[in-house]
């Protein structure tokens, strides 16, 4: 007894310090598998908040750039207006019989707290479950995807950004329409990489890739970027196809997160494929 | 009082300056600043370690709330306050510290903060980014990172003393 008493006199340092690391390695772990709670995030209330007040001083800096860019988003929309055409001869008469119905609806947001610099990056919008956001849901700004939401608080909402270790959105490269996954390699914020494309496929470098919109996340045809070089990977026949973003994730402001009207319908299709097909 | 009020403006102060500036820069080359190792390097010598690990952790722990990173910032402080007593006694001048005065720049010179601050910010810094990155195969890239933002931040918290810390008049 004695000596233990010595023991842990000896070391009561020690012991506390693998105490306290203890807490912090869990939170961390436990974190990056599930994410469990808003504790320790900047969804938090108070840290919110404080973001919050920080955007509002920095944003003002941002407003020439994002007027542009809505601007062009404006020009891009109006072109497809009905109005904006006109008949070009008289014979032909265009008939409405299709009924549509609307599949995405769009909630506008903020990043308020962003990193690009991690293994994982994470941004912060400012707005939360009370506004609409959920698990799960896309997001996306006017130039490109941003990414996958990944918790939401009342009033924000943490988004794991494509700039993570395991994005693997499924993409599309136009104009052959050939699929991958997008994967980022973890250095630099304005490249990404395709994967899975067999090597007998010819690409052409400035080809333009899209999301696929398979799993019902994303709509199809979001921009991310486009073909920069193919890189060969050793003892395996597929590319690596390296892609420069459309977005720029240093001076991300404005996105809208995807709500996807229609999720439920396609989950329960997709529910009927036998199990061992689903790998 | 300057001894409470002044620790606690400069808790306050590290920690607003982490993540309301710092965290916001991105040098690019994977460079991330982390300026709040030079708080705990820069707590008084005669220090506790139970005090000193505590702060360590507390303040590791509100800048994770901010900046998402799930305890890697109070796991990393927690490394680098552990190694602060053995590094500092190793490199103690002949007659010791004198336990009152901070250890700044100006009082303990340049060359004294190269030898203690330098490899206390390279463990907190190995520490965070092989956390961070935890696999081997990306060991030279995390080892990269770990140079170049300990290099970037030892200078950037050099600049930082000679700004915020006042010179003392020699007697």
């Amino acid at each position: 007894m004695r000596n233990l008493i010595a023991f842990l006199e000896r070391f009561k340092i020690f012991i506390y310090f693998i105490f306290l690391q203890v807490i912090a390695l869990s939170f961390y772990f436990s974190y990056i598998s599930y994410p469990r709670g808003q504790f320790l995030t900047s969804t938090w209330a108070i840290s919110g908040t404080f973001l919050n007040f920080q955007n509002d001083f920095i944003k003002f800096f941002h407003l020439e750039e994002n007027n542009v860019v809505l601007q062009q988003e404006n020009i891009r929309l109006r072109k497809n207006q009905l109005s904006n055409y006109v008949k070009i001869s008289s014979e032909l008469v265009q008939k409405n019989d299709t009924i549509y119905k609307q599949h995405y609806d769009f909630i506008p947001g903020k990043v308020i707290n962003s990193t690009i610099t991690r293994r994982n990056n994470y941004f912060t919008l400012n707005i939360g479950s009370s506004q609409g956001v959920r698990v799960g849901m896309g997001v996306f700004s006017d130039n490109g995807v941003v990414g996958i939401i990944y918790m939401t608080s009342r009033y924000f909402s943490l988004v794991k950004s494509v700039l993570s270790e395991n994005s693997n959105l499924d993409v599309e490269i136009q104009p052959t329409g050939i699929h991958g996954y997008l994967k980022w390699g973890g250095t630099n914020p304005q490249r990404g990489s395709v994967i899975g494309i067999s090597t007998d496929i010819k690409l052409k470098k400035n080809s333009l890739v899209y999301t696929r919109g398979g799993s019902g996340i994303f709509p199809k045809g979001i921009p991310i970027g486009r073909v920069e070089k193919l890189l060969p990977i050793e003892g395996k026949p597929i590319w690596d196809v390296v892609i420069k973003f459309s977005q720029d994730y240093r001076s991300i402001q404005n996105v809208y997160v995807i709500k996807n009207l229609m999720q439920e319908e396609q989950k329960k299709l997709e529910a009927n494929i036998p199990a061992e097909n689903k790998k | 009082m300057e001894t409470v009020i002044m620790p606690i403006l400069r808790f306050l102060g590290v920690f607003m300056l982490q993540v309301f500036v710092f965290n916001a820069l991105e040098p690019g080359f994977g460079i991330h600043i982390m300026i709040y190792p030079l708080f705990i390097a820069l707590l008084p010598f005669n220090n506790n370690v139970f005090s000193m690990l505590t702060i360590s952790f507390f303040l590791g722990f509100i800048i994770d709330i901010f900046s998402n990173t799930f305890g890697l910032h109070s796991s990393a402080a927690l490394a680098m306050a552990i190694a602060r007593p053995p590094i500092y006694n190793n490199f103690s001048p002949r007659d010791g510290y004198d336990n009152l005065k901070l250890p700044t720049i100006l009082r303990m010179g340049f060359r004294w903060h190269l030898v203690t601050f330098g490899p206390l910010l390279l463990i907190h810094h190995l520490w965070f980014f092989a956390l961070e990155s935890f696999r081997l195969d990306e060991l030279f890239f995390t080892l990269k990172k770990t140079f170049l933002s300990a290099f970037i931040t030892f200078i950037v918290c050099m600049i930082l003393q000679y700004i915020f810390f006042k010179k003392e008049k020699s007697r």
